[in-house]
């Protein structure tokens, strides 16, 4: 009787902290259900307060609401991204690349933080980072618009390769582009311009006729299309294209300065087709005191026994009359003076220039 | 089914080591419960008090309400809930045979609950502790524990309520052992771990795996930073001190006021608060989102420099007026302040060879505690475990025990052992705990003299037996210690007319004829340890043996060899 006596508070004891502890765990779960839900309605309301901030540019204010938002509803990813944006737009990029850092940790295959990280590193200036980054948004994992934006994402990269000028890696992106971009018009012609700055003038050519032949009084086709020929050195094609454009669209300056520019290409050109032998041996003189003045400018005072004697030749040639039977002769020779003073010039005045009108020529002789 | 349950029930409460350790659950699942629902009703209650976008006025009289509320509460109803609740705890283990009554836990739970949405500038880890212990004493003592199991219990309820306060398991296991018991070798060991487990796993359960604070991946940038850390060590503890001597000396104060003024002297914590909070938010509550700013690098120099200086004069000014809270939380804001003042400077002139000023606030929170609470153990293993970020650990460790040795330098007595004082409650301190565990028994041993050899005659050795203060003999052959007989099994041997007989013939008659089942000892075992030994065996007299082998006699101690260690005898008389 003792023993049951002496069971009993135990029992009961032990069976009223069972019951605490279902009651606990019921109650506990209540309010952390109450807890977890009013904590993300606060945290989305800081959210957009720092939205709306970003809106404004007011980028560290938003920076802020959007952290008070993280420490509340810690490791949602779209809080992390924006704040990354946000970073990014107040340039505190060393905070940007640690935020995405975090996310791109946690889910490797993040389209959206892999852009924003590709981004963030372009702007660091550590481009080969970057591509790779652009990369992993282009094959990454979208949440939804994936195929619009792996695009974006391929454009954004095709961009930043244009802006450095990297224009192997550009024209490797380019070509898969081509073939799934939109249609547009505007498209086409943003592709055709990165065709030419990667250096395929002929496959620019082929964007920019297929424009002109869905749309026949497209100005920006007919620019596009100059340029293509103009670095095909298609002078007279493209001179055509440019005054087409300039037509259509006769306020754009641009296509003007590359008229003019084709228009002193011409003028200058000795081996265009339909020169009578006297203009072409006009022009053969004219490159040569061209070359000529080029040299002078960058030659010491007293120069080499050869290049003495190459100036000395260049000043007699430029005092040679051109009589009616010796122009084609005299032209030739002209234009192989021409030329040796332009290699010349390379050596002694160490110039790269490459896109003058004299040196587009000389480009154009050399070959 | 019933019945095997009962009987089930039964078995278990006959046996105590199975029970205390079923009870290491149950404590841990409901403390820990209790906590979590501790943390989320305070964490409700606060968002109810300073709804978004509410006026500064808020920030001004909550404070004040909430403490002169809850300061009547305490001083009508729960006198022993005020403050921390660490002394509290501690008082109750070493004194009250581990005995918290329930009204205090009552008290502790909705007072400090509601004092600390009110914005009251104190932590919720202490009073959680205070919790975890009194529910661990309230279940015992109702299951009809003695005394002895109880305060084994309690512990393990601390250990439960840190482990969910702090979502910390290994810290809350440490500073259990470290501060609440000043004993790591605690026997209670197991029950303690086992009810910090199972309280984080109900922690985990209702809130999910998520660490108190966020924070960057940080790592030393250069060897020299090491310096750095050293100093933050000498800031850490120098702010520790004066935090720890501002708030005793204000106590001493507040405890100096006429009797009647005792339940609305937390107002005075209340106002104080609030006045700061009017103008510096941070001030109030906890602060843990703030901790987490400046831990990210958020905040900018000038003002974790102002946030420590306030929070150290809030703090303190809110705990000495008697309102319900702790001072953990408080400890880990004021470090992290200070940390990032220290991380700031050194970062702004050595930009490239320092980490960020995030780095130096996870130190400096580590630093802060070691300093004020003295557990420089339990911190490093707090911040790692809050943090979750193990690369700082080198530097923190250095940085803590810097702090650690200034604050025991400049502040004596450590903070809970200073406040049960002015409480007129005097605990062992942990100093005085270890002196005595020093004294061991190579200190008072003699070499083994007086053995017998297991073939000698009875007859031969029956005078010496009788001239000697011993009561019990070692038994020695070639191959060592055998076993111990009694001077009293040989006399009694002897007029039997036994005297031709052998010592191993008494021997083998005697409890202690195998070296397995002898009471024994050996030479780093303590005193007190040798003493219950002798208690529990009625000999005067242990072997010492060796730990490697026990067969290898290494001396005797003698009851009178204590007494002369402890200047009680001069031992001529052996």
């Amino acid at each position: 009787v003792r023993q049951a006596l002496a069971a009993r508070p135990f029992l009961g004891t032990l069976g009223l902290t069972f019951l605490a502890i279902a009651a606990l765990f019921l109650a506990d779960t209540f309010l952390a259900k109450m807890d977890r839900n009013e904590s993300r309605v606060e945290a989305s309301r800081l959210f957009e307060q720092g939205r709306v901030l970003m809106g404004w540019g007011e980028n560290g204010e938003a920076i802020k609401r959007v952290k008070d938002a993280l420490s509340i509803d810690r490791g949602n990813r779209d809080y992390l991204r924006t704040l990354a944006e946000a970073q990014l737009a107040a340039g505190d990029t060393r905070g940007a690349e640690a935020t995405l850092g975090d996310l791109l940790e946690s889910e490797p295959t993040d389209g959206l933080a892999s852009l924003l990280m590709g981004r963030v590193l372009a702007k660091e200036g550590r481009f080969a980072e970057a591509i790779s980054y652009f990369h992993r948004a282009i094959y990454g994992r979208w949440s939804k618009d994936a195929e619009q934006n792996r695009r974006r994402s391929r454009f954004e990269l095709i961009d930043l390769l244009a802006k450095q000028n990297f224009k192997e890696e550009l024209l490797a992106e380019l070509l898969p582009v081509q073939e799934g971009a939109p249609q547009d018009i505007k498209t086409r012609t943003h592709i055709g311009e990165l065709f030419l700055m990667a250096g395929s003038p002929t496959r620019a050519a082929e964007v920019f006729r297929g424009i002109l032949r869905d749309a026949p009084e497209n100005a920006d086709g007919y620019k596009g299309m100059g340029e293509a020929e103009f670095t095909r050195g298609n002078y007279r094609a493209s001179q055509r294209d440019f005054q087409t454009s300039l037509r259509l669209a006769p306020d754009d300056p641009g296509v003007r300065r590359q008229l003019d520019r084709c228009n002193e290409v011409l003028q200058l050109d000795p081996t265009l087709r339909g020169l009578g032998s006297e203009e072409r041996f006009r022009r053969s003189l004219g490159l040569v005191e061209l070359t000529l003045n080029e040299v002078s400018q960058c030659t010491q005072p007293n120069p080499a026994p050869e290049i003495r004697e190459l100036l000395a030749k260049a000043t007699r040639a430029l005092k040679t009359q051109g009589r009616a039977g010796r122009q084609i002769e005299l032209s030739e020779a002209n234009l192989d003076l021409a030329e040796q003073l332009w290699q010349l010039r390379k050596r002694e005045c160490n110039s790269s220039v490459t896109d003058t009108p004299l040196a587009l020529v000389m480009a154009r002789l050399a070959q | 089914l019933i019945g095997k349950l009962r009987r089930s029930l039964d078995r278990l409460r006959r046996n105590d080591e199975q029970l205390v350790l079923v009870l290491s659950l149950v404590i841990g699942a409901l403390v820990g419960l209790v906590v979590v629902a501790f943390i989320l009703l305070t964490g409700r209650l606060a968002a109810r008090i300073y709804p978004a976008g509410g006026s500064g006025w808020r920030r001004l009289l909550a404070p004040v309400l909430g403490s002169l509320s809850t300061g009547y509460l305490l001083w009508r109803y729960f006198p022993f809930a005020r403050g921390s609740g660490i002394p509290q705890t501690k008082a109750a283990i070493f004194i009250n045979n581990g005995r918290i009554s329930f009204r205090t836990v009552l008290g502790k739970f909705f007072c400090c609950s509601a004092s600390l949405a009110s914005g009251i500038a104190l932590g919720r880890e202490g009073p959680s502790v205070h919790v975890g212990a009194g529910l661990a004493s309230v279940v015992a003592r109702n299951l009809g524990l003695n005394p002895k199991r109880v305060k084994a219990l309690v512990p393990a309820g601390c250990a439960a309520a840190l482990a969910a306060a702090f979502n910390t398991p290994i810290a809350a296991v440490l500073f259990s052992l470290e501060e609440i018991l000043g004993d790591l070798h605690a026997t209670v060991l197991g029950s303690v771990v086992l009810s910090a487990a199972t309280s984080w796993i109900v922690l985990h359960l209702v809130l999910g795996d998520d660490p108190l604070f966020h924070v960057s991946g940080y790592r030393l940038v250069n060897p020299a930073e090491f310096g750095v850390y050293a100093v933050l060590g000498v800031v850490g503890g120098l702010g520790s001190v004066l935090f720890v001597k501002l708030l005793l000396g204000l106590r001493a104060w507040f405890m100096r006021l006429p009797q009647w003024t005792v339940w609305f002297q937390p107002v005075a914590g209340g106002l104080t608060v609030g006045l700061l909070g009017y103008f510096v938010p941070e001030v109030l509550g906890v602060g843990y989102n703030n901790v987490e700013k400046v831990l990210n690098g958020d905040i900018v120099l000038k003002l974790v420099v102002l946030f420590a200086v306030l929070k150290i004069v809030a703090t303190a000014v809110c705990y000495a007026s008697g309102n319900a809270g702790g001072i953990f939380g408080p400890s880990l804001f004021i470090g992290a302040m200070m940390g990032a003042a220290v991380g700031g400077v050194a970062h702004a002139l050595f930009p490239d060879s320092t980490a960020g000023p995030g780095a130096y606030a996870l130190v400096g929170m580590g630093t802060a505690f070691a300093g004020i609470v003295r557990t420089p153990l339990t911190s490093v293993m707090m911040i790692f475990e809050i943090t979750r970020d193990y690369t700082i650990i080198v530097p923190l460790m250095i940085s803590n025990l810097i702090a650690f040795f200034i604050s025991q330098k400049l502040q004596k007595e450590p903070i809970y052992e200073a406040l049960a004082r002015q409480e007129g409650i005097h605990l062992p301190t942990a100093q005085s705990r270890a002196q005595g565990d020093q004294v061991q028994v190579h200190q008072a041993m003699r070499p083994a003299s007086s053995v017998l050899s297991p073939d000698v005659q009875i007859g031969g050795i029956l005078a010496q037996v009788k001239e000697s203060a011993f009561n019990a003999w070692p038994v020695v052959g070639n191959d060592g210690l055998r076993g111990m007989v009694r001077s009293r099994e040989i006399e009694e041997a002897a007029a039997n007319n036994g005297s031709e007989r052998q010592v191993s013939e008494i021997l083998r008659g005697s409890p202690y004829s195998t070296v397995e089942g002898l009471p024994h000892v050996h030479p780093d075992h303590s005193l007190s340890l040798a003493l219950a030994r002798m208690g529990s065996s009625g000999m005067n007299v242990l072997p010492v043996v060796s730990r490697a082998n026990l067969r290898q006699l290494l001396g005797v101690v003698g009851l009178d060899d204590i007494l002369k260690t402890y200047g009680l005898a001069d031992g001529s008389e052996l």
